[in-house]
This record gives C-alpha cells, structure tokens and sequence, in this order.
C-alpha cells in the first residue's frame, strides 16, 4: 500500500534555540535527542528560510527550548514574514513583554502563540515549572491578548495539578476567557523519565483525570481538546470499548501502526540544524539544512519513507499485541513513545495501551460523562 | 477583464504543488487557502502581465485535450475570482 506523498511539507517544527530559562521536571525536550546543547545562528536560520519559501512551506512553528529566549527573535519571525509564511510559537510565556506581543500582532502573520499553563494557582502551576512561573505566564497571555493575538493555553496534566483541573478550566475559559484550551499528560520522554515518580500520573489518577475531563468537556460544551494524554485517551478508548462490546467491524486505519501522520505533512528540524521527522523523534538524523535539500530529504530519506509505511504493519504482527481483543480498533498510538520504551519506531507504544491500562486496574470513564 | 487585460499573479502568494498537477494557493497574509485543479495552475502560472484572455485561453486549448467550448467564460471567471481575492491584479502605469 502506497500512500501518496506531496512533494513538499506543508509545514516544518522549527526548535530555534536550546536554551530555556526554566527546567520544567517533566520537560520532554532536555535531556532528550534534540537536547543538542547548541543553535543555529541567526544567518544560518534566514537562509533556511528562503529555501522554505522556495519550497512553498506554508507555516513554522517556532519552538525551543523557549523561543522568546532568543535575543534576535525578531529579526527571525522577520525572514519568516518575508519568505511568505505564517507562524505560530510554543512558549511557556515567562518572557512575553508588552513590546514584544505588539511587533508579533504588528506581523499580521501570527496564527497564534501556546503557553503552557499547569495549575489555576501557583502552587500547582509552579510545582514543576518553578516558583513565580505562574504569575509571569499570566502577565505573558495578558500581552498577548492586549494586542488581539491568538492565545491558545496547553495543559500538561501530572500529579501536583491533577487534583485542579475544575478551577484550571474555570480560570482558562470563565476569567481569562480563552475561546479553549488543550491538554496532555507529563509522558516518558526527556525529563520526565528521570523524574517519573514525582510527575507522571499513576493509573489511578490518569482515571480520575480521564474522569474529570470528560465532565468538564461536556461543561463547557467541547472547549477542551486533546490530541494525547487522558482526555483523548478517554475518548478514543471509550469508542474502541463500544466497539469491542458490540463486535463491530474494525475501524477504519485501525488494526495497524497508524498512530501518527504527521510525516506526511510536516517536518522538524533541531536546534542545531538537524531534520528530523518529528521534535519527538529527534534521534532520527535526515540530514542538515543548508547542507541536504530539504525536498529531495521529503520525498527519499528511506528513514522518512520508512515512518510512512509504518501504517502498513499490522498490529497482529506484535507479541505484544496477541490476544488482544481491541486490537481492531487499536493505531499502536506514538511511535517516539514506542521508540523511548522499546528502541524502536515500528513498535505499538504501551503507553497508549487500553489493555494494559484496564489489566493494572485503570477505569474508563461513564459515557453519561463524555460529550458525545 | 476591462481591468485585468493582462493578469498579474500576486507575488506574495504562494503556488504550492502538492499531488500530481495540483495545488494550492496559499495567501501569508491573511492564511487562506483555495485548490487548483490542473487547468488552474496552468493559467495561474501565466499570470504574468504578458498573457491577456484570448492567450491564456489559446494555450489552455494547445495544453490540455476536450477543452470545452465556454473555456473562454471559465478562464474569465476563475481570473476574476482570484481578484476578488486579492490574488490577481494588473500592472499599472505610473
């Protein structure tokens, strides 16, 4: 099976700098593959992005480390806007000024800027991201919103804030007013592995936490949305439990490694240089920009073309997957997550696991408390 | 086309080719997005300030097989559209 590839990315994951100025304990980035201790200089990023543009790249996403942490930030969302793209910036919003939110608006071409927000107080949202966090990320989202600029908040669930998740979707969607927020959970990349006791949700409360985003979901008719960690695992695993129950055909794209599509639109690229597949994904070496065409990595790295086809492999091809009886309905979830678990990209990650979630005592949430 | 005798492609907005002959055109400014068929990005590559109707229309017919009788009417609109877009304008005197 041949999927068609497009010629180029439609956009590329830019990790513009190394450094952050905190040391968030669940962070996935440091100590991690694209951890590469140093950065591209500002020259070397602008004539990357002439090549995006020649390439007809659409969008960048700025990211990091943080990227606010860059002194010539501006003078690259400049190349940027120049090179006929849009962006969007990931941030943990400590560094946003006043000055700095009104050159972005002034851009026009800014599609938005996610800041993490943990806790609705301090005490939670600074329990990993460190003391006075909390107040800095406000006053940044604050700028932000001043100027018209699209805020949108992600919340990594972990055990210091699992128990505020009410108050944190009353702060994000009744005070500050944002049109929604996402979320995830502290995952076993990065940081987060050296610390997993201390961040990473037990089965218990990643129940409680799936519990209590489907209710909150169904609250705020749907402003919460997850694309990883308990509100979409609640969801998808609520739907592959229906189905097992009423013995439905498979679904479709199901039953094989479809957990991921994002080689067939995007790209990333380190902070050294380096594209990769995915920030995730940093170990996977493609090649350097400026020295490898970015087209001819897209359309042949046999890495790159590998990761396609991965979608082909059945999931019935797993010892890990035999006797399953979800297996039909099951993607295999996130191949960086297999690959931190088991050293390899075309592997079912376990993390993502319904079976193993429900066999060590996990608990799907009532489907009277989804949205659906 | 009374002001649009010879087209001229925006040159902020992006063509890009994705499957086979199509493509999207991609406008940074304000990030919409419209879909070209084969035929479309034909003529939008000639958008060129050279090319007036009855040449883009000329060489649709040369390009492509069964080219229907209202071409002329289609190529017409589709250029208008993209002005009404701000996509396609015309080079002016000064």
């Amino acid at each position: 099976m041949t999927m068609p590839v497009m010629r180029t990315p439609r956009s590329v994951d830019l990790a513009i700098t190394n450094r952050c100025n905190l040391r968030c304990t669940y962070c996935s980035h440091f100590t991690g593959a694209g951890d590469v201790g140093q950065e591209l200089s500002k020259k070397e990023w602008l004539r990357f992005f002439q090549e995006l543009n020649r390439y007809a790249i659409m969008k960048v996403t700025l990211q990091g480390g943080e990227p606010f942490c860059r002194n010539d930030l501006k003078d690259l969302i400049e190349g940027i806007v120049e090179n006929r793209m849009r962006f969007n910036i990931l941030s943990n919003g400590t560094l946003i000024t006043d000055e700095m939110a009104k050159f972005l608006a002034s851009t026009r071409r800014c599609d938005g800027v996610q800041i993490s927000v943990d806790g609705s107080v301090p005490i939670t949202h600074d329990s990993c991201r460190g003391e006075g966090s909390f107040f800095k990320a406000m006053q940044g989202i604050n700028c932000l919103q001043k100027y018209g600029l699209r805020v949108s908040v992600r919340v990594t669930i972990h055990k210091h804030n699992v128990l505020d998740l009410e108050n944190l979707a009353r702060l994000l969607l009744e005070e500050i007013q944002l049109p929604g927020f996402s979320t995830n959970s502290a995952c076993h990349l990065g940081l987060c592995k050296q610390n997993a006791d201390q961040v990473q949700l037990s089965v218990e409360e990643r129940s409680l936490a799936m519990q209590a985003l489907q209710q909150l979901n169904k609250k705020y008719n749907g402003l919460i949305s997850a694309t990883a960690g308990p509100l979409a695992e609640g969801t998808t695993w609520l739907a592959m439990e229906t189905a097992h129950r009423e013995g439905s055909e498979p679904l479709p794209e199901r039953g094989r490694l479809s957990g991921c599509n994002g080689p067939m639109s995007q790209l990333g690229v380190r902070a050294d240089g380096v594209m990769v597949p995915c920030v995730q994904l940093s170990h996977m070496d493609l090649g350097r920009i400026n020295h490898d065409d970015l087209g001819e990595v897209w359309r042949t790295h046999p890495e790159l073309t590998r990761l396609r086809e991965r979608r082909s492999i059945s999931l019935n091809s797993f010892v890990y997957c035999q006797g399953c009886n979800y297996i039909n309905y099951c993607t295999g979830n996130c191949p960086a997550l297999a690959y931190e678990v088991f050293g390899q990209v075309n592997h079912p990650s376990p993390d993502g696991c319904l079976k193993r979630f429900l066999e060590t005592g996990g608990r799907l949430p009532r489907l009277s408390d989804t949205n659906q | 086309m009374q002001d649009l005798e010879k087209p001229v492609a925006n040159p902020l907005v992006v063509l890009r080719e994705e499957f086979d002959d199509w493509a999207v055109l991609f406008d940074p400014d304000t990030g919409n997005a419209f879909g070209l068929n084969p035929i479309g990005v034909f003529v939008w590559k000639r958008l060129d300030g050279h090319h007036d109707l009855k040449d883009l229309v000329k060489d649709v017919r040369e390009h492509f097989e069964d080219v229907p009788n209202e071409a002329e009417n289609h190529v017409q609109n589709f250029i208008q559209t993209m002005a009404q877009r701000g996509l396609v304008g015309c080079e002016t005197l000064k």
